[in-house]
């Protein structure tokens, strides 16, 4: 069995590490009005909560391709495996769909 | 703003410290399902931060962490969904239980007593718990790292008890009312020792009988559920230094996806091992705080030295813990990955072919 190399994702590294280095730049230049605001409790409980999944999502996303670029990547696991049968057994086949179309 | 919250000064030192310790604690949080959160709030304190404020920033950068770990290990096929909700469920419930509690120890004896109560707590909980785990993870590597259901999962198993729900991914048929105590008990030690995992995993992988891959990737759902829950409560106090949480959870967005890659390249039982440890060793270091807090309490009288030795060593004993769980998951996987490349390499060599005439 051949082993064909994964395309690495050092486009969306490069893209989502520096949306991260803003978001953390301007979160520390304006760290005494983020301070100000994030801490007033109330209805600005949603300042920090949404801060952190937006922070989240962009740094989590850089520091995914980040391993992926330096190549550690998951090995295929077995469970993976059943979950893929799985989808693939859930799946109506296109012959059994044109089949009931004949005899409809 | 909370009045009696202050919010350190930062510098660099401080940034790099939480940086590595959210790395450390989100590797061990990818591959056992938890156990980052016990070291992070007494780091923070130990620079300063008042207790509620790092208790608050903890858990702030906890549950997004746990999603982005619990996103990763759904693709590798280890997240019964259903399982983990069910659980957080129960696991909310407990956490308030165990606040209570904690108020009541407090108003009771102070903060002293409420110390003692959660030292205890670690050291029985880990104790019972981490050695079993341990043991097991033992027998297991024994029998060539193959898991099996426990006897106490299948008999549970065996008792038909309406509603009964059939977790997919876990491959488990089992009564939602048997799944409550577990989610309970989760709940109840995440309000106490701040990991719930340390049981809610065990509890998984021994009453319910889900493999300790599927167990330990559900209990990030769990941890998603409260840690949402408890920081909502924090943010509407005004107690979340959210410079510290985005620090932390840049360091650990970086090792929970490491963890989750690790738990590919090992064997089912290396979690059991890697958890074992961990647990064995906080409740070592938690046995060393306890006559701190005796001493507080005038229950025993001892040398002030001695007491700050061993609170000392307390603190070393469970941040080497945590590193010692992180460089067992290390190693594993630079060991999984040179047996795949030489895997990969061996099947790649072409076939020499035979001379024909």
């Amino acid at each position: 069995m051949t082993h064909v190399p994964k395309k690495r994702p050092t486009a969306k590294m490069l893209l989502f590490g520096g949306l991260s280095v803003i978001l953390y730049t301007t979160l520390f230049l304006k760290s005494e009005a983020v301070m100000q605001f994030f801490t007033r409790g109330g209805i600005y409980a949603a300042l920090p909560i949404a801060t952190v999944f937006l922070f989240s999502y962009i740094h989590g996303s850089f520091a995914g391709s980040f391993w992926s670029v330096l190549g550690i990547e998951a090995q295929k696991t077995r469970l993976q495996e059943k979950m893929e049968q799985q989808k693939s057994r859930a799946r109506p086949t296109e012959r059994s769909r044109s089949r009931l179309r004949v005899h409809a | 703003m909370h009045e009696v919250a202050n919010f350190i000064d930062l510098n660099l030192v401080m940034i790099v410290y939480l940086f590595l310790v959210g790395f450390v604690g989100g590797l061990v949080s990818g591959f056992i399902g938890s156990g980052g959160a016990f070291v992070l709030t007494p780091g923070m304190m130990s620079l300063g931060v008042p207790g509620a404020v790092a208790v608050a920033s903890n858990m702030c950068h906890k549950f997004p962490k746990a999603l982005v770990g619990a996103i990763k290990r759904y693709k590798y096929g280890q997240v019964d969904i259903k399982l983990g909700l069910i659980m957080a469920v129960s696991a909310t419930v407990g956490v308030q239980i165990g606040i209570q509690i904690q108020h009541a120890i407090l108003a009771r004896w102070g903060q002293s007593g409420s110390n003692l109560y959660v030292s205890l707590a670690f050291v029985l909980i880990l104790v019972t718990v981490g050695g079993y785990v341990f043991r097991d993870a033992r027998k297991c590597a024994r029998c060539g790292g193959v898991e099996v259901a426990s006897a106490l999962a299948k008999k549970l198993q065996q008792i038909h008890l309406p509603p009964m729900i059939y977790f997919k991914t876990a491959d488990v048929k089992i009564s939602v009312w048997l799944t409550i105590p577990v989610g309970l008990a989760t709940g109840m030690l995440a309000a106490t020792i701040a990991v719930g995992g340390f049981i809610g995993v065990p509890g998984m992988i021994y009453v319910i009988g889900a493999s300790s891959l599927i167990a330990s990737a559900s209990e990030l759902v769990i941890a998603f559920v409260m840690g949402l829950g408890g920081s909502i409560n924090w943010a509407f106090h005004g107690l979340i230094d959210i410079r510290l949480t985005l620090i932390i959870l840049a360091g650990s967005l970086f090792g929970v996806q490491l963890g989750a890659i690790g738990t590919t390249y090992v064997k089912d039982h290396m979690i059991k091992v890697v958890m074992g440890i961990i647990m064995l060793m906080v409740a070592v270091s938690r046995a060393l705080a306890i006559p701190q807090y005796l001493n507080e309490l005038d229950v025993i009288q001892m040398d002030p030295a001695i007491i700050s030795l061993m609170t000392q060593t307390s603190f070393v004993i469970m941040v080497a813990a945590l590193f010692v769980g992180a460089a067992i998951i290390l190693v594993g996987i630079w060991k999984g990955r040179k047996a795949e490349k030489k895997d990969r390499l061996l099947h790649a060599s072409p076939i020499p072919e035979t001379a024909s005439h």
